[in-house]
């Protein structure tokens, strides 16, 4: 089930309810657990066999990792776990896709190949579950982590539902040692989770849903040629949604276990207010780009191994980072084209290495990498390389035919918003929301809060699901 | 090149080690009373927000209409003996008052048409559907019918086909909440009142005015009728007669090979529901001169409906051919007011007891109705 959804108002009323009756810890965890399986059953019951199926080999491996004491053997272990996981997100997320290519492939070579219609449904959050889980087993065999005594602790860090479909990817270090003593939300912890939820259910049911996806739909999905004005409309458009839509549903994940008595880790920093790509990656998506860095660029050598290596690893670590992102080529060109940005800044680094940038200059590079994380997001989003093109050409203005798309008040509004959001994230790059509520008035921060509600209960929102959903 | 530290270390900060728990600080405020203030501000808003929106014309008890309301519906076909099922478009849904049809027959159908959207596909559906074996009422606007694209709700069939608990749970909370709050409209969301304040101020641009806006109540088992305030303001009415006119059915003369395409569909989903036992009978309800005066020229009666019953070998209801249908009351020029899809329907359904034994009137029927019965 998704946050924004009337169904998940009345599970969490009946979680929250029952976490609060005086229950033993013990049986608490059982309770979360068995609602964790039910939300993700929630959308479709026979997949929850995959949660279970994760849970049991990453379990086993990681105990046979920490009773093996030859290193061949911890290693075999380990790369079970790894090829179980990538396995099963492998036929499921990139089947249908392989096969596809597989099919162009032999039609290059003259060979007529028609591939079954398996007709392979995604499951829902695989790409989070199986990365989170996978995390324990590389943390136990990289002797980082120390293993848990309680398969009930590790199947509820595997399955906790605020975390479980769209992250945040919690490593075991971070949620399992939350699950050895009795956590209950104090009074203000659970009125804080509240007002985390509604922000970020406003974020992603009024800005993202409401007012920013349609521009976004309008240009991307529509069949109308877009010139400059409207290009770059739908694509800032999009910039705004993807973040409100997926900070959105961190924040509501990390206000939704507050009210549990539970943290987890930040998700966003002001991405927007990035100054150069390892910064943006730094702020977007942290849990992800800290994984990919930890489990992946690290072990293919990072920057260890010489500057050939190093740009090796960068550029394999961020296609493989769009690849994870979905089962089409124009998330690997997302990703390499973050790779190549990533490779060049740190070519100019090393090359202009005593350049100290004064404010405005930062402000400048700030603006820059804005704009180009932009044209990342065409590809992105675009359903298609023609649809890229097409929106990158209406982008430098190069669109001859082109008409009209955006009426002028949606034009406004995603000035309006993006612009309001970019501004913010500037102003906040280095600071916390919890330093901007403790600094802002409470008469103010009231009033804001009863309207993001206002707002959220009047806008109604469909129940979208998260963009993040699909991957 | 930015050296400021972060106020709070993330995982970006802490490469190739273990993660730490997170902390996650309260920020210090009178939290209780801010929660209380807020909550009251919410609820008062909200109630305001309820006041307008019925001084607007919404009210408590309009349960709105989308793919789940309809999958529920079709899949009545899978467990019940389904007697009648009316497939269509938005006419036959506005048009078919289905307890005048109860009454008159002691059949209460299933009503399985669709805003915007080509019966055709429907009529396939049900077709293969070795669960039906009942009469098929087909309800068309001639140009929804004739043309390849499933419209509107062609996603309805998708939703039908597997629909979540949690999208399912979540469709009986609305619709629980929509008959005691008039504000759940989809038509009223605040996005969209916002976008319609858009004055038409970049030429060329297909903008809030030129979408259909609300013009449907829907009550139980997707009873449709048309929004009583089209009746009465001058303004939405007006608007709903230039997108019908200007935007939904102008348009080229339908191709031959469209028409030609929808006649064998046609001919091979009758023969279909024929073979198990079942039956089909088409109806036209009516459009406005306005209207037709645009309809006609690009497909005219005598290549779309009347080859249509001659190619399935099918009967048929059209308006044009029934006093009892003449003269009804289309404010917007496509579909009928409340208390005129009620004469509609006693209209048709007495029409239809005589082209098909499956249906007849019962003993205690009423009287039949006139076209003054729901005059202005």
């Amino acid at each position: 089930m998704v946050f924004n959804s009337l169904t998940f108002v009345v599970f969490f009323a009946l979680v929250l309810a029952l976490h609060t009756l005086p229950f033993s810890w013990r049986v608490k965890k059982i309770n979360l657990l068995l609602a964790s399986y039910l939300f993700y059953a929630a959308w479709n019951p026979p997949f929850v066999v995959l949660l279970w199926l994760s849970t049991v080999v990453d379990w086993y491996a990681a105990q046979q990792i920490v009773h093996s004491q030859i290193a061949s053997r911890r290693r075999a272990w380990m790369l079970l776990s790894v090829i179980a996981n990538l396995g099963v997100l492998a036929y499921f997320k990139y089947g249908t896709f392989l096969l596809e290519n597989f099919r162009v492939l032999m039609a290059a070579a003259g060979i007529d190949y028609q591939p079954p219609d398996f007709a392979i449904v995604l499951p829902v959050g695989i790409s989070f579950y199986t990365f989170a889980t996978m995390s324990y087993t590389l943390d136990v065999y990289l002797r980082r982590a120390e293993p848990t005594r309680s398969f009930l602790d590790f199947a509820l860090f595997v399955t906790f539902f605020p975390h479980l479909v769209a992250g945040p990817i919690m490593r075991p270090t971070e949620l399992v040692p939350q699950f050895e003593k009795p956590r209950r939300a104090s009074s203000d912890q659970l009125r804080f989770g509240l007002a985390l939820i509604t922000l970020g259910l406003f974020e992603k049911v009024v800005l993202a849903d409401g007012f920013l996806a349609g521009a976004a739909e309008l240009v991307y999905d529509g069949m109308r040629i877009p010139g400059a004005l409207d290009a770059w409309a739908a694509t800032l458009a999009f910039s705004g949604q993807i973040f409100c839509d997926f900070a959105g549903y961190s924040t509501t994940a990390i206000g939704v276990a507050m009210c549990l008595g539970f943290a987890l880790p930040d998700n966003f920093r002001f991405p927007y207010a990035a100054i150069g790509f390892s910064d943006f990656w730094r702020r977007w998506h942290i849990t992800l780009s800290s994984y990919l860095r930890d489990y992946l660029y690290i072990p293919l050598g990072g920057n260890r191994h010489g500057e050939a290596r190093t740009y090796l690893s960068l550029m394999a670590t961020m296609l493989l980072g769009g690849l994870w992102h979905g089962a089409s080529w124009t998330f690997v060109v997302w990703g390499g084209l973050h790779g190549f940005y990533l490779g060049v800044e740190r070519a100019l680094r090393q090359r202009f290495s005593g350049y100290r940038p004064n404010a405005l200059a930062l402000f400048g590079f700030a603006i820059l990498t804005y704009v180009l994380i932009n044209v990342t997001w065409v590809f992105f989003r675009a359903k298609g390389f023609a649809k890229a093109w097409l929106v990158l050409s209406g982008m430098l203005g190069m669109n001859a035919s082109a008409v009209p798309i955006i009426s002028a008040v949606q034009l406004l509004i995603v000035a309006i918003i993006v612009g309001g959001l970019v501004t913010t994230h500037w102003l906040m790059r280095n600071s916390t929301l919890e330093t901007l509520i403790a600094r802002t008035p409470v008469a103010l921060l009231t009033v804001v809060w009863a309207c993001m509600a206002f707002a959220i209960l009047i806008e109604q929102g469909s129940g979208n699901a998260f963009i993040y959903f699909q991957f | 090149m930015d050296k400021s530290a972060p106020e709070r270390l993330t995982a970006a900060d802490r490469p190739g080690v273990a993660q730490p728990v997170p902390e996650r600080p309260i920020p210090p405020r009178p939290w209780r009373s801010m929660f209380v203030i807020a909550l009251a501000l919410t609820l008062l808003l909200t109630g305001l927000w309820e006041w307008r929106m019925r001084k607007l014309g919404l009210e408590p008890g309009d349960l709105g209409d989308g793919a789940s309301a309809w999958a529920e519906q079709r899949r009545r076909i899978d467990t019940e003996d389904v007697a009648v099922a009316i497939v269509g478009d938005s006419r036959i849904l506005f048009d078919t008052d289905l307890d005048r049809f109860a009454a008159l027959t002691g059949v209460r159908p299933v009503q399985l048409a669709l805003q915007g959207t080509n019966a055709r596909p429907f009529l396939e559906n049900i077709a293969a559907d070795p669960n039906f074996k009942g009469l098929a009422i087909v309800g068309i606007a001639d140009l929804s019918y004739f043309r390849k694209e499933p419209g509107l709700m062609g996603d309805a069939l998708k939703l039908y086909r597997y629909e979540s608990p949690a999208q399912k749970t979540s469709f009986w909370l609305y619709r629980g909440l929509a008959r005691v709050f008039g504000f759940l409209d989809e038509d009223y969301r605040l996005s969209k009142l916002v976008l319609r304040l858009d004055p038409d101020l970049r030429t060329g641009v297909k903008g809030p005015y030129d979408a259909v806006w609300k013009i449907i109540v829907n009550a139980d088992e997707r009873q449709a009728w048309m929004w009583p305030r089209i009746e009465h303001d001058d303004y939405l009415r007006a608007h709903a007669r230039m997108v019908w006119t200007k935007l939904v059915f102008s348009g080229p003369p339908i191709a031959d090979d469209i028409i030609t395409m929808t006649l064998a569909a046609t001919r091979k989903a009758v023969a279909t529901i024929r073979a198990r036992g079942g039956e089909v009978v088409f109806v036209r309800p009516p459009s406005a001169p306005e209207l037709r005066a645009i309809e006609e020229p690009r497909l005219p009666r005598a290549k779309g409906w009347d080859a249509l019953l001659a190619s399935a070998d099918v009967r048929g209801i059209h308006f044009d051919d029934d006093a009892a249908m003449q003269g009804l009351n289309l404010p917007e020029y496509s579909h009928l007011t409340r208390r005129c899809a009620t004469v509609f329907t006693d209209a048709y359904v007495r029409r239809l007891v005589q082209l098909t034994p499956r249906l007849s009137l019962r003993a205690d029927a009423a009287a039949p109705l006139a076209p003054r019965d729901c005059a202005p």
